[in-house]
C-alpha cells in the first residue's frame, strides 16, 4: 500500500490531491479567477496559492481520513509552468516533507496529465492529446519516453482561446474556456479564419492575431455575432488539433487516443475527436473537468508510479523549472 | 486509319481522332465547323505532341459540360480551349484552332465517333494518314514556345508532360 | 440542376475509383492506381473528414487539392521532380497524377539501405541529393508543408537517386525563412523520429541544402530558431 500527496499549483489552480494504489482519496483544488478581461500575473497568482494552500492541504487530508503519518511520499509540480507559484508550492512540498519526514518527488506537469489519463480512463498505450493554457502537444509513448510527435510552434490552443476571451471581455468564471464553449453552443454562422498545419505541428499566433484584428470591425458591422465567433474559433482550432492527432496516430499506428490538459474537458472537442476515432476504428478516451484540469491527484499519481519504479528527489535537487519538456522524464515506470 | 478512344469516366463517350495531309480546303471546313454542319473540332496539328495532348482536353471538357461549367459555347470549342495553357479564349483560337490556309488538319469527334467520321471524311479535301503520323506535323519549337519551357523543366520533363501539367492546372495558376 | 450534375458527376468518378486498385488509405486521402486515358496513373482522391464543419471541410478540402495542383507544376518548371497532373476534378477533389511506377519511398529504402548494414556513405549521397532537391524548391520560395521521407519517391534504380517529391496538400508559397525554417524544422523532427540514429545523415542533408540554397543563410537561422523555440517554450498560461 503507497499513499502519496500531491502538490499542484504550476498555473492558476492550486491543488493538493491524495492517491492510494489507483484510488483517489481526495482532489480539493482553488482557482485564482482574474476580472475580465485580464489575465492571471505571476506574483499574484502566488500570492493567491500561499493564501490558501494550507486550507486546501488540510482539507485534503480530512477528505481522505488520513494522518501525516499515512502518507509515504510527498510530490510537487517542478515544472513546466509560471515561476512564482512554482516556487510558492514547492516551498510548501519541501516543508512538509521534512516535517513529516518524508521522501520528495519532483514531477513534470504534463507527465502528471498523461499517468492521471491514463489511470481515470483505463487506455493502455494511447496517443496523447495534451492541450491547455501552456502547452499543445500530441505525444506517444516509446522506448521510455513520452515523446513529441506534434506541438505548437507558437502559442498554446488555451492561450489562444484566454486570450481571445480578453478582446471580447469574456468572463474568466469558472475559466474563459468553459465560457466560449457555452457561448459556441449558441453559434450559428461560421467565419472563415486561418487554418495553420504544418506537418503534425501547429501554429495559432495567426489565428488570433487575425480575430484580435477584424473581431471589433465584424461585430460592429453586424457580419457575426459574439457567439458565432466563439463557434468558429472553436471549430478551426479543434479542426487543427484533431488533424494532427489523426496524423499522429497514423505515423505510430496508434488506436487509442487520450484528450488531456485543461482544454481537454472541452465536450466539442471531445466529439471531435470521437468522430474521428469512429472513422478509424480507434478508441477515444477523455475524463471530465474534475481531472483534465489541474489538480494535486494528477502529481501524486505520477508521483505514485516514479516512487514505486524507486525515483526519489533529494532536497537539494527539489528546485523547480519553467521550462520542463514533457520527453526529457525517463519513464522508469512502463515497459 | 481512323483512330477510337475510349475515356473511362465517362463510359458512353468516345474519342475520334482524324489526321489529314494536303488538305486544300480548309477555309471551307473551318466555316463548316462555325455553323455547325460539321460536328468536330478542327486543330492544327502543329501544336499537338501526342494523341495524349487530345485526350487529356477532351475529358475536361466533358466533364465541365456534364456541371454546366464549360467557359466556352460548345463541347468542340471547350477542348479546343482546354489545350490552351491560357484562358484567353480567341487566343485559344487562334494558337490553335485551323487557318484557311493549312493543309494538315487533326479534327477531334466526341461521342458516337463510328458514324459521323465517314461523313465528314468524305467532307474533306485531303490524304487521310494514321495518327501515329503526328510527330511528322508537330512544330517542337512552337509548342515549347507556346507553352513557355524552361530549360530547367525540359531536365526532368517530356515536352508532353510539361504541356499536360499547363493544361491541367491553368484554372488554378 | 446544378446540384443533380454534381451528385452525378460524383456517382460517375466513385463507380471509375471502385474500379481500380486501392494502393493508400490516408488520413485524409485514399490513393488508386489503375489507368486512365490509356497511361498508367494514380488518382488521389480527398474524401470529407465528418470532424470537421462542412464549410470549413470543403474550404480546406478545395484549397489543398488546389494547392497540390500549383506547387507540382511550379516545382515541375523549376526542374524539381513531382508527378505530372493530368486532370483535376474539383467536384470529387480528385487529382489525377502520373504514376511513378516501381518507385520506393525514401523511407523504405532509408530502412532497408540500414537494415542490410550498408552505411553511411551511401546514405549520406541521398541526403546530399535531398538537400539539394529542397534547396531549389525553397529557391522558387514553394514550402512543402509536409517534409516527411514517406513523401519522396525514388524511381528505380534506386540507387540512382532519381527523386521526385509528392503530397503537396499542404504547400503554400512564400519567401520568409521563418516559413522556410519551419519546412526543413518539420522534415528534421519527421526523418530522426522515422530513422534512430541518422543524426549524421540529416546534418549532411543540411549541409547540401546550405550549400545549394542562394538563400540558406537566414533560413538557417530561422531553423536554429524555431528548434530553440521548442526547447524554450515557457509553457505558461
Amino acid at each position: 500500500m503507497t499513499i502519496v500527496v500531491g502538490f499542484e499549483g504550476s498555473a492558476n489552480k492550486i491543488g493538493v490531491g491524495i492517491i492510494q494504489d489507483g484510488k483517489v482519496l481526495s482532489n480539493p483544488r482553488r482557482t485564482y479567477i482574474t476580472p475580465p478581461g485580464q489575465g492571471f500575473m505571476p506574483s499574484d497568482t502566488a500570492r493567491h496559492h500561499r493564501s490558501c494552500i494550507l486550507d486546501v492541504l488540510q482539507e485534503a487530508l480530512e477528505e481522505a481520513k488520513i494522518k501525516p503519518q499515512d502518507v509515504d511520499c510527498v510530490a510537487y509540480t517542478k515544472g513546466p509552468g509560471m515561476g512564482a507559484p512554482l516556487l510558492s508550492v514547492a516551498i510548501v512540498a519541501r516543508t512538509v516533507a521534512q516535517l513529516w519526514k518524508k521522501p520528495l518527488l519532483g514531477v513534470n506537469h504534463c507527465i502528471g496529465h498523461i499517468e492521471m489519463g491514463r489511470l481515470i480512463t483505463g487506455a493502455e498505450n494511447p496517443s496523447v492529446l495534451y492541450v491547455s493554457g501552456g502547452n499543445t502537444q500530441v505525444i506517444a509513448y516509446s522506448e521510455r519516453c513520452y515523446r513529441i510527435f506534434g506541438e505548437t510552434i507558437d502559442i498554446a490552443v488555451g492561450n489562444c482561446l484566454d486570450r481571445f476571451a480578453r478582446v471580447l471581455k469574456i468572463s474568466n468564471d469558472p475559466s474563459p474556456g468553459y465560457n466560449i464553449e457555452q457561448m459556441a453552443k449558441k453559434g450559428k454562422k461560421f467565419v472563415e479564419l486561418p487554418y495553420t498545419v504544418k506537418g503534425m505541428d501547429v501554429s495559432f499566433s495567426g489565428i488570433l492575431s487575425y480575430i484580435e484584428d477584424m473581431s471589433h470591425k465584424m461585430l460592429s458591422s453586424g457580419e457575426c455575432t459574439p457567439e458565432d465567433l466563439c463557434f468558429s474559433l472553436q471549430e478551426t482550432l479543434f479542426s487543427m488539433l484533431v488533424e494532427i492527432t489523426e496524423r499522429a496516430m497514423a505515423h505510430c499506428g496508434s488506436q487509442e487516443v487520450l484528450i488531456v490538459g485543461g482544454v481537454g474537458c472541452n465536450v466539442r472537442l471531445q466529439e471531435m475527436m470521437g468522430v474521428m476515432c469512429q472513422e478509424r476504428g480507434a478508441k477515444l478516451f477523455a475524463t471530465d473537468e474534475r481531472f483534465c484540469i489541474d489538480n494535486g491527484a494528477m502529481i501524486a499519481q505520477a508521483g505514485w508510479e516514479m516512487f514505486r519504479s524507486g525515483q526519489v528527489t533529494n532536497l537539494q535537487d527539489s528546485w523547480i523549472t519553467q521550462r520542463y519538456r514533457t520527453d526529457e522524464v525517463e519513464v522508469t515506470w512502463r515497459d | 486509319m481512323t483512330e477510337t478512344y475510349k475515356l473511362e469516366l465517362f463510359p458512353d463517350w468516345k474519342a475520334t481522332l482524324l489526321l489529314f495531309k494536303n488538305v486544300q480546303n480548309s477555309a471551307d471546313l473551318r466555316r463548316k465547323a462555325i455553323d455547325g454542319s460539321i460536328d468536330g473540332t478542327l486543330l492544327n496539328p502543329a501544336m499537338i505532341v501526342d494523341p495524349f495532348q487530345i485526350l487529356v482536353a477532351v475529358n475536361k471538357a466533358i466533364h465541365l459540360q456534364m456541371l454546366g461549367k464549360m467557359k466556352t459555347r460548345t463541347l468542340n470549342s471547350e477542348i479546343l480551349f482546354n489545350l490552351s495553357p491560357t484562358n484567353n479564349i480567341s487566343e485559344a483560337f487562334k494558337k490553335f484552332g485551323l487557318a484557311d490556309n493549312d493543309s494538315g488538319v487533326l479534327i477531334v469527334l466526341t461521342e458516337d465517333g463510328t458514324k459521323k467520321s465517314q461523313e465528314i471524311i468524305s467532307q474533306i479535301d485531303g490524304e487521310q494518314v494514321p495518327i501515329t503520323a503526328l510527330t511528322e506535323f508537330t512544330d517542337i519549337k512552337k509548342v515549347k514556345k507556346m507553352y513557355k519551357l524552361t530549360a530547367q523543366e525540359e531536365k526532368i520533363s517530356t515536352v508532353l508532360e510539361a504541356v499536360l501539367c499547363r493544361m491541367s492546372a491553368k484554372d488554378v495558376v | 440542376m446544378e446540384g443533380d450534375a454534381e451528385s452525378r458527376s460524383r456517382l460517375r468518378t466513385r463507380a471509375f475509383l471502385d474500379g481500380l486498385s486501392l494502393m493508400k488509405q490516408g488520413a485524409e486521402a485514399r490513393v488508386y492506381r489503375g489507368r486512365f486515358l490509356g497511361k498508367a496513373a494514380v488518382v488521389k482522391e480527398r474524401f470529407p473528414k465528418a470532424y470537421r464543419h462542412p464549410a470549413l471541410d470543403g474550404k480546406l478540402t478545395h484549397r489543398r487539392t488546389a494547392q497540390e495542383v500549383r506547387s507540382i507544376v511550379r516545382c515541375r518548371k523549376a526542374g524539381i521532380s513531382a508527378p505530372v497532373v493530368y486532370f483535376v476534378d474539383y467536384v470529387t477533389n480528385c487529382i489525377y497524377l502520373e504514376d511513378i511506377e516501381e518507385s520506393t519511398t525514401v523511407r523504405d529504402h532509408i530502412i532497408s539501405m540500414q537494415q542490410c548494414g550498408k552505411e553511411a556513405s551511401n546514405l549520406c549521397a541521398l541526403a546530399d541529393k535531398i538537400g539539394q532537391v529542397l534547396a531549389r524548391m525553397h529557391d522558387e520560395d514553394v514550402i512543402h508543408g509536409d517534409l516527411t521521407t514517406s513523401n519522396m519517391l525514388l524511381r528505380p534504380p534506386c540507387d540512382d537517386h532519381n527523386l521526385v517529391l509528392i503530397d503537396f496538400g499542404l504547400s503554400f508559397i512564400s519567401a520568409l525563412p521563418e516559413d522556410k525554417g519551419v519546412d526543413l524544422y518539420v522534415l528534421e523532427k519527421a526523418f530522426l523520429s522515422t530513422h534512430p540514429n541518422t543524426e549524421e545523415i540529416f546534418r549532411a542533408l543540411l549541409q547540401s541544402y546550405s550549400s545549394n540554397s542562394k538563400k540558406s543563410g537566414p533560413v538557417i537561422k530561422k531553423l536554429d530558431e524555431v528548434r530553440l523555440r521548442g526547447r524554450k517554450r515557457s509553457m505558461v498560461g
